[in-house]
């Protein structure tokens, strides 16, 4: 009794193996409605079991690589289960009710969609950025839903160095991919927050459940808290954080500043944040995503704080007596504090 | 202060105030004479009502909110319930260098430079129509510049803040729009630099600056060329002069074609061509208001207390012709007896006047411009 088994061609070329890879399509989300399964079928049923497993291996691997890794797709089961697969995951991440996995997982989805979309054409890429509400045109993406979703803490996103002509942003396949990678981190974060999983969810996962919660408290406490002294910041550091305090609006380049140096002495993310949450635009999701990002909590590349001679090129230095041949705003810090 | 007031109470019988879009979902705010306090959380529902409020109160300083929200008079930023706001650049000349210095005629030309930069950016980079861009004198020191474009209205203030780092080159990286090429010879390396000027974005601009600016060098006189590659911060006479020699009409083709030899001179001018490039927006230390998404303009038509001139439009296409002394100026040249306190000289109305200290009978334009600048005295 196989169900699942019907073919069909949604859109030239959306078919089944690219909602596999791509199972948060709104297509996809109506291919498996079509298919006329109810929860009970899902989480209860053998026939699922490969998804269900799958579905497990998705958050487990969010969790511990931030990444879902590819899984063999050589015929139509294999991508009926992996689509199923998607919905299950979900279900187990909100049950989990860990805003921490919510937003882990949520990139992984996305950067696993990113590693696929790289090797695709250029018309699926801009339908699929069409879908999510993002317009691209060839290469080339309007300025405003550019800064909307470009990782602009790393310099070289920064607009001053894009190719900027006519309102619109010049970029390669592969930028285009990683805007929409954030495109649909976004959107699956924020469909995650507004759903709630079904009470036998709970019920079938709670082994899975509370491995997860498990490591995810580890996770934290791996991350070390070494005593902070803000009376020996530098006073480019000490400005940012007075300012940023009072509600001010920091420059980007400050806040980049400020948060790769508060990681650097080993300040926890929760602490920063507090520092940015009298900011009259102050959101907190986006504020804890950049400095997750920033400080490589969630993704690998850890920034560094930047050197005296760039802070001076940013305009934030303003130099006290002890920052006489200091060439780093972490050597004054270490200087004082012995 | 009570002969301003009087004076602007006349201007408020039948102001020519440029109502913004949306009049109900702004906040405004005023300052009134003989008070230090803004009086904020005021909205209006039509022009009228407005208009009431300028007769009743006569304001000193009259402004309205560059955002737009559900409940503009409510008193937090989170009951006012924000919807978007409008794009605003400020240029002011309190920051630009050496301005003390200037009359306030020639300080607002050195704004009026700037203001001419940024929308080159505006309109070839950010692709905006002219029809995109409302330019207001800003009754004071400087220009305001509005952008009521759809795709910017709810931009946040991060994005905002990318955008005015892009006019003002900050962040700009030199790596990524200039290219480095090694080429090698027998036995060594020859450093050639290479620029695109037929590209988009700061990677272009900074081409076309480069080449402008070795063109300018080249028409000059010897004499006058190292003088002028001496301005450059860094460049001492030995290397403007190596620069200048150097400059072959062979090598000036090369410039042109992108292709730059002397990589290790060359590189000191980079920076301080893109200084000049950028948009002097405001002190760098200062907050940058641009990336505000809630602050308050001073309203289009409405009069500045500190100079009892108009904030008026400009018409983008006739900067140049723009003169605040003359196209500002509301007050008629009924004769007023005033007393000046400082000597001055200024050109208003078209008219030049040089003024000692003591009593003067004046027209009355360039009595309320003395008297509200604290100059004179009625």
């Amino acid at each position: 009794m196989p169900p699942i088994l019907f073919i069909f061609i949604l859109f030239n070329f959306v078919d089944l193996f690219k909602l596999a890879k791509y199972p948060f399509m709104a297509e996809a989300k109506e291919w498996v409605k079509e298919q006329k399964v109810n929860i009970e079928e899902i989480l209860f049923d053998e026939l699922y079991e490969r998804a269900r497993q799958r579905g497990i291996e998705r958050v487990k691997q969010a969790l511990e690589k931030g990444i879902i890794y590819d899984t063999p797709l050589i015929n139509d089961v294999d991508c009926a289960m992996e689509i199923f697969s998607y919905p299950i995951a979900r279900m187990l991440v909100v049950a989990v009710e860990s805003d921490y996995l919510l937003r882990r997982y949520a990139l992984a989805e996305a950067k696993r969609a990113y590693e696929n979309m790289k090797n695709e054409e250029e018309d699926f890429i801009s339908y699929l950025a069409k879908e999510l509400g993002v317009e691209v045109n060839g290469e080339k993406i309007h300025f405003a839903d550019y800064l909307k979703y470009a990782p602009t803490w790393d310099m070289k996103w920064k607009l001053v160095n894009r190719e900027l002509k006519n309102g619109y942003v010049i970029l390669s396949k592969n930028e285009v991919a990683r805007l929409i990678q954030e495109a649909i981190r976004k959107k699956i974060y924020s469909e995650l927050s507004y759903i709630f999983a079904p009470p036998e969810v709970k019920k079938v996962f709670r082994n899975e459940i509370i491995a997860i919660k498990s490591r995810i408290a580890f996770k934290d406490k791996s991350v070390k808290m070494k005593e902070v002294k803000a009376d020996y910041f530098p006073p480019c550091i000490k400005s940012l954080v007075s300012a940023a305090k009072s509600g001010i609006n920091v420059p980007h380049v400050g806040r980049f500043t400020m948060v790769t140096f508060l990681n650097a002495i080993g300040m926890s993310i929760d602490e920063i944040l507090k520092i940015f949450s009298s900011s009259p635009d102050f959101n907190e999701e986006k504020t804890r995503y950049q400095i997750e990002h920033i400080t490589g909590r969630i993704s690998s590349t850890v920034y560094a704080p930047p050197k005296c001679d760039t802070i001076r090129t940013w305009g934030l230095c303003y130099p006290d007596e002890y920052c006489r041949g200091i060439k780093h705003p972490l050597f004054y810090y270490r200087r004082r504090r012995k | 202060m009570n002969f301003l007031r009087r004076k602007f109470y006349s201007y408020y019988l039948q102001p020519r105030i440029e109502f913004p879009d949306r009049i109900e979902r702004r906040e405004y705010a005023f300052i009134l004479f003989n008070e230090d306090t803004m009086h904020r959380h005021i909205s209006f529902s039509s022009k009228e009502a407005i208009l009431t409020y300028f007769k009743a109160n006569v304001p000193a300083h009259a402004y309205y909110s560059s955002a737009y929200y559900r409940i503009p008079s409510a008193s937090t930023m989170k009951e006012k319930q924000w919807m978007g706001a409008d794009l605003i650049f400020d240029l002011d000349a309190d920051h630009l260098p050496n301005i003390e210095n200037l009359t306030y005629e020639e300080t607002l030309q050195e704004v009026k430079k700037e203001l001419l930069k940024l929308i080159s950016f505006l309109t070839e980079d950010f692709g905006f129509g002219k029809q995109d861009i409302r330019i207001y004198f800003s009754g004071g020191r400087g220009y305001h510049c509005h952008i009521s474009n759809k795709s910017v209205l709810e931009l946040g203030s991060q994005e905002r803040r990318e955008i005015v780092d892009y006019i003002t080159a900050r962040g700009l990286e030199i790596k990524e729009i200039v290219g480095e090429r090694s080429i090698y010879k027998d036995r060594y390396i020859d450093k050639r630099i290479e620029i695109y000027p037929d590209h988009g974005g700061w990677k272009g601009r900074i081409a076309r600056g480069i080449i402008n600016f070795f063109k300018q060098i080249k028409s000059m006189e010897r004499e006058d060329a190292i003088k002028e590659l001496m301005k450059i911060e860094g460049i001492g006479e030995k290397t403007a002069e190596a620069l200048y020699d150097a400059l072959t009409d062979e090598r000036m083709r090369r410039i042109e074609k992108g292709m730059i030899d002397q990589a290790s001179e060359f590189r000191r001018i980079v920076k301080p061509l893109i200084k000049r490039l950028a948009v002097s927006l405001h002190s760098e230390a200062d907050e940058p208001v641009t990336a505000d998404i809630k602050r308050l303009i001073r309203l289009p038509g409405s009069l500045h207390g500190k100079t009892g001139l108009r904030v008026t439009k400009v018409d983008i296409d006739a900067i140049e012709d723009f003169d605040p002394l003359t196209h500002a100026v509301v007050f008629g040249d009924n004769m007023i007896k005033v007393n000046v306190e400082k000597p001055i000289k200024i050109k208003m109305m078209e008219n030049v006047y040089e003024l000692k200290k003591g009593v003067a009978t004046l027209p009355e334009y360039l009595a309320v411009f003395l008297v509200a600048r604290r100059m004179a005295v009625a």
